[in-house]
């Protein structure tokens, strides 16, 4: 192999496949990129065996050839080297990168080891801008647990209806729900689909996702198939694909979360979201170990009251106005997961319906119905 | 015979001898035999990574290692089915204790794990199932007194978890103090693994010796376990002696449950033992109607019976038939007529009727009694022949409806009369014989399974 690249478009290719190049002591050769050349592309691919990455850069060939190299010391190596022409050679299993005034020789390995990457059988295909769909899949993403008796509450579940996504999460102590409508930015861009398409991502998946596509405003492919899910981007360039992530999913059935939703509340309080958030990450100085914070709400004061206390810290009361509709209520909540849905909501004010000490509440938005946040109280003791 | 499993033992075993460990951990890891017919062999891999491996780099290796084995085989493919993902990291431990309340996983009881869905109002009865429900309900007003315990068999889809279901809830409404609880052998099997890892094994059984009303549903997952044998067994025990209900299903009968011990087998064998058979056409439509009713939707006669007819072996696959139906009309808005329904169910109804092959029922019947498939077809008046060439005969029959004649031409041009005369002698015998039904049976779900 025989290749002239720049190092920028270089850097950022290894940047986009090393990333998911966890440290493999089995199989040594997964700390490792391969590097092939395709007609007039560099090819960088990298694997953990869950997912796949590929990055393609135009490159001036001289001679095909593939090699793969260890990871880590490239991507550090080519980040010092200046923005210039980079000359990349193999002879045997050695791989020398050279600039005007730099040299060096890494020790590769037979590509023969790599593994071979699936081949891309698709049933149907459906395009997305790449920035708002990471940004739908964001507000969902640090939902997931990991659990080992329920593997498929570990992912996001995906359900692309007919004219919207569903973005599904839930640790089984909270669940989030997203909708991205097509008609918001899908244009004239795509045939509806024929079958609806259901499937869970590993929640990895899903941040690699975020990491690569989300900033980048671009035109997001998803490719469907039986066993595995494709996202791609082509080049701005020239219609040839610039970066291919697939992952496999995760088998089982996605429980039927409808039911859980609540449709009815004791108590609806409207809140400044601000003001709310703030209360609760002061609160949540004091609540100790426990995460546990106590709300007293009442209503004919208009008012919430924040409590939280830690018996090696001391304690914390806080209030705040509110519109409510309820009786006088104690609930308790762990401020974790109440920060992590208020940061995901989006506008000025949120609507917290609450199904007294041991229902399910809601938050959402009072503009943006696109996003809710269920959330399970912590029984009061 | 072998088994597909001993079959790929015996690949594996030679393999790993060639290749660094390393490599076969990643490769071989989680694949197995899915299934051995016609000299074909379909491998079941993890992921598509491990596929392409196997394929490109391995076949040659695999192939070789199977032909030694059996020169028969001619063809490999490789197919990805679950695996799992590998999870390493533990869910937080300390949310639990502090009264983290979890979210109900669609109207589960947690304390019974019952799903208030499955009762025997919409249990839908026909003579296949007679006599399950009619055992279930009779147990569910005098729970612990009468078939105890109460052993529910038959095969995939047709209803087991439903009638268990059922019978808890059945319980609490007329027994609303008693303790009850349903649970997967599966999470059986891993509670008492992860009650023995963390010291609490008595813990774990004590608190199931308290329950009233055990449904353990799938106990086929038991077999091979002899730990979780064990300790179900004293469970078991505990139970039966203070006279609470134990009810349990399994996809056979427990004798042919293999690696049970024998003191469990002969528990099972103590109570009632019923078995669920394949619904009717007529239960077929009735089912379909009634789970259209649930849904809200409304097909066409001739769309009910067009399903049924094909869809014969499995209850769940019937639904799933229906659900495709329900969200094709939703897509499109338009009422669907029999030729767009045959259309959207191709696949399922092509796969169904493949696997029903004349030559799959003989080739399958072969097996079951260790023989050759030309053993049957030629003609022969040996003993060990006959009979399993007169039920071969009798499935090609009742399972394809083919004509005298034709099936009398499969087996070397035996005249129409003698085919009349083996159907009829084999309906007469599983009338009187209570294992013949049970072998044939098994039969059929190999036959029907992939």
């Amino acid at each position: 192999m025989i290749l002239e690249i720049l190092q920028e478009k270089l850097k950022q290719g290894l940047f986009v496949v090393e990333k998911i190049i966890t440290k493999s002591t089995t199989l040594p050769i997964l700390n490792y990129v391969l590097f092939k050349t395709e007609g007039n592309f560099l090819n960088l691919s990298a694997t953990d065996l869950e997912m796949g990455i590929r990055w393609w850069g135009l490159s001036k060939i001289e001679k095909q050839g593939k090699i793969v190299i260890p990871s880590r010391v490239l991507s550090s190596f080519i980040g010092f080297l200046p923005n210039k022409k980079i000359t990349l050679k193999t002879k045997d299993l050695n791989f020398f990168i050279e600039t005007e005034k730099n040299k060096s020789q890494i020790k590769g390995m037979s590509s023969e080891e790599f593994p071979l990457f699936p081949n891309l059988i698709t049933e149907e295909t459906m395009v997305f801008d790449s920035f708002l769909f990471c940004r739908g899949l964001n507000q969902i993403i640090d939902i997931p647990a990991v659990s080992s008796s329920r593997p498929e509450i570990s992912g996001i579940f995906f359900q692309f209806k007919k004219d919207h996504l569903v973005l599904a999460a839930t640790d089984s102590f909270r669940l989030g729900e997203k909708k991205l409508f097509y008609s918001d930015f899908l244009k004239e861009k795509n045939i509806p689909l024929d079958k609806e398409y259901l499937f869970i991502l590993p929640q990895k998946t899903a941040r690699e996702i975020i990491n690569i596509f989300g900033e980048k405003k671009r035109d997001l492919k998803i490719y469907f198939s039986p066993n595995q899910v494709t996202f791609e981007i082509l080049m701005e360039e020239t219609p040839f694909p610039q970066i291919q992530l697939f992952s496999r999913l995760i088998d089982g059935e996605y429980p039927n979360y409808q039911e859980i939703i609540p449709q009815k509340f004791t108590n609806q309080i409207i809140l400044d979201k601000k003001e709310f958030l703030n209360q609760v990450k002061i609160a949540s100085l004091f609540s100790g170990k426990i995460s546990e914070i106590k709300f007293k709400i009442n209503s004919s004061k208009e008012e919430v009251q924040v409590f939280s206390q830690s018996a090696d810290l001391g304690e914390y009361h806080g209030s705040l106005k509110a519109k409510i509709k309820g009786e006088t209520l104690s609930v308790s909540f762990n401020h974790r997961f109440l920060i992590n849905g208020l940061l995901n909501i989006e506008g000025n004010q949120i609507i917290f319906e609450i199904n007294g000490q041991e229902g399910p509440a809601i938050l959402k938005s009072d503009q943006d119905q696109s996003y809710f946040y269920v959330i399970m109280p912590i029984k009061s003791r | 015979m072998m088994s597909n499993e001993e079959l790929w033992q015996a690949v594996i075993a030679q393999i790993q001898l060639n290749i660094s460990s390393a490599n076969f951990a990643t490769w071989f890891k989680n694949t197995n035999i899915l299934s051995f017919n016609e000299g074909g062999v379909i491998v079941s891999v993890p992921n598509s990574f491990t596929k392409e491996w196997l394929e490109n780099k391995y076949n040659k290796i695999i192939f070789k290692t199977l032909r030694e084995i059996d020169p028969k085989i001619k063809d490999i493919k490789y197919t990805i089915t679950k695996g799992g993902l590998k999870i390493t990291k533990k869910t937080s431990e300390i949310l639990e204790q502090i009264n983290q309340l979890e979210l109900l996983e669609t109207g589960l009881n947690k304390e019974t794990n019952l799903n208030p869905r499955y009762t025997f109002e919409n249990f839908i009865v026909g003579p296949f199932n007679e006599l399950p429900y009619a055992a279930a309900t009779a147990l569910c007003q005098n729970p612990g007194s009468v078939y105890n315990p109460l052993f529910v068999y038959g095969g995939v889809g047709l209803g087991k978890t439903h009638i268990l279901q059922a019978i808890g809830n059945e319980i609490i409404k007329n027994f609303p103090d008693k303790k009850i609880k349903y649970i997967p052998s599966e999470k059986f099997i891993s509670g008492i693994i992860n009650a023995i890892k963390n010291r609490e094994a008595e813990n774990f059984k004590s608190k199931f010796k308290a329950i009233d009303v055990l449904i353990v549903d799938d106990v086929q997952f038991l077999a091979g376990k002899e730990k979780t044998q064990e300790e179900f067994f004293h469970i078991f025990n505990a139970l039966y002696q203070k006279n609470n209900q134990i009810v349990i299903s399994s996809d056979r009968s427990p004798k042919n449950i293999p690696a049970l011990t024998e003191r469990l087998r002969s528990r099972f064998e103590g109570g009632m033992i019923v078995d669920i058979g394949i619904p009717d056409l007529e239960t077929r439509v009735v089912i379909l109607k009634t789970k259209a009713q649930e849904k809200k939707v409304e097909f066409s006669e001739e769309i009910y019976h067009y399903i049924a007819s094909q869809i014969q072996k499995n209850i769940r696959e019937l639904e799933g038939c229906l659900n495709r139906l329900i969200i094709h009309q939703k897509l499109n808005k338009t009422p669907l007529d029999l030729e767009l329904t045959k259309v959207i169910l191709k696949n399922i109804t092509l796969s169904s009727s493949k696997t029903a092959s004349p030559k799959k029922i003989i080739q399958t019947v072969a097996e079951f009694y260790d023989l050759k498939e030309k053993d049957l077809l030629v003609s022969t008046r040996r003993k060990e022949i006959v009979f399993p060439r007169q039920i071969a005969m009798y499935l090609l029959r009742t399972e394809n409806n083919y004509s005298y004649p034709f099936i009398g031409k499969k087996f070397s041009g035996k005249d129409h009369t003698t085919v009349i005369y083996s159907f009829e002698k084999i309906s007469r015998e599983i009338e009187k014989n209570e294992k013949l039904e049970e072998e044939i049976n098994l039969i059929k779900q190999r036959i029907y399974s992939p």
